[in-house]
């Protein structure tokens, strides 16, 4: 299955989504002015991944498949769908895959930090919390 | 610069800086310039990352919620878009006005006094409820944008709607965040 790759603009956050190497990455600043036209495409490539790539792999050993958000603002509409979007891998858990989801947050950017914590308290799975220095 | 005016109460000058202000039609490219505009006085001021992003959500939260929802009344244009974002003494506030059906009050109200009486542990939880059940509308809401302006602000939502006509009102919040 193809790579996704959405170069980011003024209002849109970059996506990369690469099966190759099971890294899965959101970052940047997110404040569309159609939230579902940006991520339904994003939620059906991840449907289609799970369709043709999970179910199909028969292999006793898993991947590890590694979500990375590196958002540096979210409004409340895209909220949502990231939301939606770890509630796809959430999916992929239960077909015995493991998963890691890394939060990176600049330091001192509480904001981001505890938007974080409460989308991990929304799933019910323990993120990786990972401050930078811009 | 505004004076308390009561003549027994020791004088406290309040200091008022007018950060910001719009007055007409808001396009989603306008709302960016004016969020621009605002992160460039913040930094300026050298004030904190997460004062900065408390106002930042509250700008976009509000001012997408007139993008989004505003009515417009057609051939008038005392009633447009207004914004205005001062800091007084330690605090920001943002006044935050648009035209709207008068159908739609009720429901607002219900929900702006629904997030006054919550206390922060309160609105976190009505936010995870309402993202986990609610549908996104095709307009991009998710029923959000209120709670986290009441997350953010850490402060009760002022509001009021003046009358315009049997059909119309103008409606005004005010939010205020401390730094």
């Amino acid at each position: 299955m193809k790579a996704l790759h959405i170069e980011p603009t003024d209002f849109t956050p970059n996506v990369n989504f690469n099966p190759e190497n099971s890294s899965f990455e959101i970052s940047g600043f997110s404040r569309p002015e159609n939230a579902i036209g940006f991520y339904r495409p994003i939620l059906k490539w991840l449907e289609e991944y799970n369709e043709k790539v999970l179910s199909q792999n028969t292999d006793f050993n898993k991947k590890l498949l590694t979500l990375n958000f590196k958002m540096t603002y979210f409004n409340s509409a895209s909220s949502k769908f990231l939301l939606d979007i770890l509630l796809e891998f959430m999916k992929f858990m239960s077909k015995g895959y493991e998963v890691e989801v890394n939060w990176y947050y600049e330091e001192g950017d509480d904001e981001i930090q505890e938007s974080g914590e409460e989308m991990s308290d929304m799933v019910s799975f323990p993120f990786k919390f990972i401050s930078y220095i811009p | 610069m505004k004076i308390d005016s009561n003549p027994k109460a020791p004088l406290k000058v309040v200091q008022q800086k007018n950060i910001l202000a719009h007055f007409g039609p808001l396009s989603y490219e306008e709302i960016g310039v004016l969020l621009n505009r605002m992160t460039a006085y913040v930094d300026k001021q050298g004030m904190s990352i997460t004062i900065k992003k408390k106002v930042y959500s509250a700008m976009v939260e509000s001012l997408e919620n007139i993008y989004k929802h505003q009515d417009i009344i057609s051939g008038n244009s005392e009633y447009h878009p207004k914004f205005s974002l001062l800091l007084n003494n330690n605090e920001f506030s943002l006044f935050v006005s648009n035209s709207l059906l008068n159908t739609k009050i009720k429901p607002l109200k219900e929900k702006l006094d629904r997030v006054n009486s919550l206390n922060k542990e309160g609105l976190k939880e009505l936010y995870k409820l309402t993202i986990l059940s609610g549908d996104v509308s095709l307009k991009g809401g998710a029923g959000l944008g209120i709670i986290n302006i009441a997350k953010v602000s850490e402060n009760k939502i002022n509001y009021k709607f003046e009358t315009i006509n049997d059909q119309y009102s103008y409606f005004t919040i005010n939010v205020r965040i401390s730094c």
